[in-house]
């Protein structure tokens, strides 16, 4: 038992509640409270890492946590292994980031904005700690509440108009995960992962089937894989860039971690291949992909171009995980990471270089690289990561996801990860040329801030470049990411070391 | 065309519909798993918790964390609203109604406060709870609104202090849990704290603590959602 697992969950939880009781009297002690809080979580997660380290660094790494003392099958338990520290450690990083970010970014109702920030944060820690079913439908459906007015945050009819969407489809998706929970506990009578683990493959084929189906369309629709990707652009374009970020490239994440949990661990893979499911998901996957690409090059708007981006690289990681070899399995983790720096990379750039045009349109991007070079450059790199040039942590996710297709002799796989990185090309040539091209006027003229929202320049600035150098750095040195990679590689590829750790002493 | 569409979405929703009803008759309609958790919590609640209620000894005790997370919901659902809905003049009205419904509710009033903070103490005991003793609490304030105006209201019960009350229940509720570190060594464990035979008042341990402050969060929430919508409604009567 070590309390410091519930302290990940509190710590943003209690601050999300203080920020209005601090508001009350003071904006500057609001202020320092949530940078404080920040770092303080930050550090949480990093004293885990530093106190465990002969642990991770062996892959024997597991904390558990009875909540209220209840021993699992009765109360909640809470666990971190090899998989939940690796999406521990990402989010924790890039939220701290996109809150120094907003801090700079966002001028206007901060008191509220960092109430829901925090409590997203606390959702996606609640979730990926979580050891019980019900537990993460009730997160899930926290994550949806609280980041659906963070869509709307403009108040502008667009921004309204996706938010309605973005709520009503994430609403759905967790209906259908409710029912699957319902019917695992009227089919099993436990709501614990490992119990339900362990006796899940003695039901009825046709439960089975009913169940895996219900999580599955739940968790496609808030991933937003191919028959529902339509309402994921609207929403991850319409809010401010730091949402941007953060919904595009974080919470994405966090379907992408339940995903794995509960068809890897949780259900067994068996069952997929059993019902020959894990060939219909790889297909889906593919195809929303390809589409997802395709719908990005026809997009004439920078940030849902970026949103369609997203589509097409879920649709991968999905794809690549399903395939369930050891090689596909971190070839898909490896994207995870890859895809959250990159593109939370290119929505900080992006927030910054469209403070200064009018409109999102391609049209109006004209020149605007002379803004700020070093920006652009940094943008620059990051596209030519995503599309999949060397030295870019892109590069090597997207090599080792060609290497496990191959592995496997899944050759639609290769040819949708190598015309997807062609198309993906011809779309980030065409944003990258216009911004380079120079125009008659001249660059201080043309580009004055047209928003009044944008009060620290430097920061915001600041971190769109570190998130661009992290994006070549995290690529040159990409080997040092192979440990932990393995070790929540070898969780997913072994659920027993999950359900006895859990329910054995 | 539109005719059409509708027809086909009625038809595929019909025959998904139909699969489902067919599946789910299949299921066995009594569950017999030896190890379930049902049996247990039928058996030991009330020596385990000491609550009379096992709906709250499942929602304030076993799986307090979840009712945490839920209260949260409502929560983050305010300040949502809160931060879309907020504008920086605050329009309000004296406008009430008539005479004898505000003498009618201004006799009533207290007894309706009474009830909900019934409500919220027998949550252990009898049916109920902080979720709906709360409920209750912030249908007072909507009560104020409509009967005697939105002005009476604002002055009596200003969002300060309706932020007040919402924050301290929610901290209320943390803080039983941190409390729960330091006594037992796990969050939201089960205080031993005024506990006496299951049945009276004072009894199961945290749970009226954590009634009492997910009655205040969710009371005062509701209370504020309602005054950040009337708000956007006298706007526009204001500019008809």
């Amino acid at each position: 038992m070590n309390n410091i697992l519930i302290y990940l969950v509190v710590v943003p939880l209690a601050t999300a509640f203080l920020i209005p009781f601090v508001d009350i009297f003071s904006n500057k002690a609001r202020k320092i409270l949530v940078g404080f809080s920040a770092l303080f979580e930050f550090s949480i997660g990093m004293y885990i890492i530093t106190d465990n380290y002969a642990a991770i660094t062996e892959h024997t790494f597991f904390l558990k946590y009875y909540l209220g003392n209840w021993i699992p099958p009765i109360g909640i338990t809470l666990s971190m292994d090899m998989l939940s520290l690796f999406f521990s450690t990402l989010i924790s990083i890039s939220l701290l980031f996109i809150i120094t970010y907003s801090i700079g970014f966002i001028g206007h109702h901060e008191g509220k904005y960092y109430v829901l920030l925090f409590l997203i944060w606390a959702a996606m820690h609640g979730i990926i700690l979580t050891g019980d079913i019900f537990n993460l439908d009730v997160f899930l459906e926290l994550m949806l509440i609280t980041s659906a007015p963070l869509v709307a945050f403009k108040r502008d009819r667009n921004g309204t108009e996706a938010a309605i969407k973005y709520m009503f489809f994430g609403a759905i998706g967790g209906l259908f995960i409710f029912i699957g929970v319902v019917l695992v506990y009227f089919n099993l009578g436990t709501l614990n992962f490992a119990d339900i683990a362990q006796s899940f493959s003695l039901l009825p084929l046709f439960i089975k089937k009913m169940i895996i189906i219900f999580f599955l369309i739940g968790i496609f629709i808030k991933l937003g894989i191919f028959p529902f990707h339509f309402w994921l652009s609207k929403a991850h374009s319409a809010c401010p860039s730091s949402i941007s970020a953060l919904l595009s490239g974080v919470i994405v994440k966090v379907y992408i971690y339940v995903f794995i949990r509960l068809f890897f661990n949780v259900f067994g893979f068996d069952i997929l291949r059993e019902t020959g499911l894990d060939i219909i998901i790889i297909v889906i996957a593919l195809t929303s992909s390809i589409l997802g690409h395709v719908l990005a090059l026809s997009e004439n708007d920078i940030k849902r171009m970026l949103a369609y981006s997203t589509v097409a690289n879920l649709g991968i990681i999905v794809a690549v995980l399903t395939l369930n070899t050891r090689l596909a399995i971190l070839a898909g983790l490896l994207h995870v990471m890859a895809h959250l720096l990159m593109k939370v990379s290119l929505f900080t750039a992006t927030g910054y270089l469209l403070q200064f045009t009018p409109s999102h349109k391609l049209q109006d991007l004209k020149g605007v690289a002379y803004k700020n070079i070093i920006l652009f450059a940094g943008f620059t790199l990051t596209a030519a990561g995503m599309v999949g040039f060397p030295p870019m942590i892109g590069f090597f996710s997207k090599w080792h996801i060609l290497q496990a297709f191959l592995d496997r002799s899944f050759h639609w796989g290769s040819i949708t990860v190598i015309l997807g990185s062609i198309i993906a090309f011809f779309y980030y040539i065409k944003y990258i040329i216009y911004g380079f091209k120079t125009i008659s006027i001249g660059p201080p003229e043309r580009f004055r801030l047209i928003l009044s929202v944008f009060y620290r320049e430097r920061v915001v600035t600041n971190i769109a470049i570190l998130f661009a150098i992290a994006v070549v750095v995290v690529g040159v040195f990409f080997k040092l990411s192979y440990g932990p990679i393995e070790g929540a590689a070898n969780a997913i590829m072994d659920p027993s070391i999950y359900i006895e750790s859990i329910l054995g002493g | 065309m539109s005719k059409l569409k509708h027809i086909s979405i009625v038809i595929i929703l019909a025959s998904l519909g139909l699969v489902m009803l067919l599946d789910l008759n299949k299921i066995p309609n009594q569950f017999e798993y030896a190890n379930s958790i049902y049996h247990h919590i039928t058996n030991n609640a009330v020596g385990e918790t000491g609550s009379l209620n096992f709906v709250t000894a499942i929602l304030y005790d076993y799986r307090a964390y979840d009712s945490m997370g839920e209260s949260t919901i409502i929560f983050g659902a305010v300040s949502g609203i809160v931060l879309l809905l907020s504008r920086k003049t605050l329009p309000v009205s004296s406008h009430g109604l008539s005479f004898i419904v505000k003498r009618t509710y201004g006799m009533l009033t207290p007894f309706i406060f009474l009830f909900s903070v019934y409500i919220i103490a027998h949550g252990h005991l009898s049916p109920g709870g902080g979720f709906q003793g709360g409920v209750i609490l912030g249908a007072i304030s909507i009560i104020f609104s409509i009967v005697y105006g939105s002005e009476f209201d604002y002055k009596r019960y200003t969002p300060t202090t309706k932020t007040l009350l919402e924050t301290s229940g929610a901290l209320l509720f943390i803080g039983i849990g941190l409390i729960g570190i330091i006594y037992s060594g796990s969050f939201l464990s089960n205080l031993n704290i005024l506990n006496s035979e299951p049945g009276s008042l004072l009894s199961a341990g945290s749970i009226p603590f954590i009634n009492l402050g997910i009655g205040f969060k969710i009371g005062a929430g509701l209370a504020i959602i309602f005054y950040s919508m009337i708000q956007k409604t006298f706007k526009e009567e204001a500019s008809l």
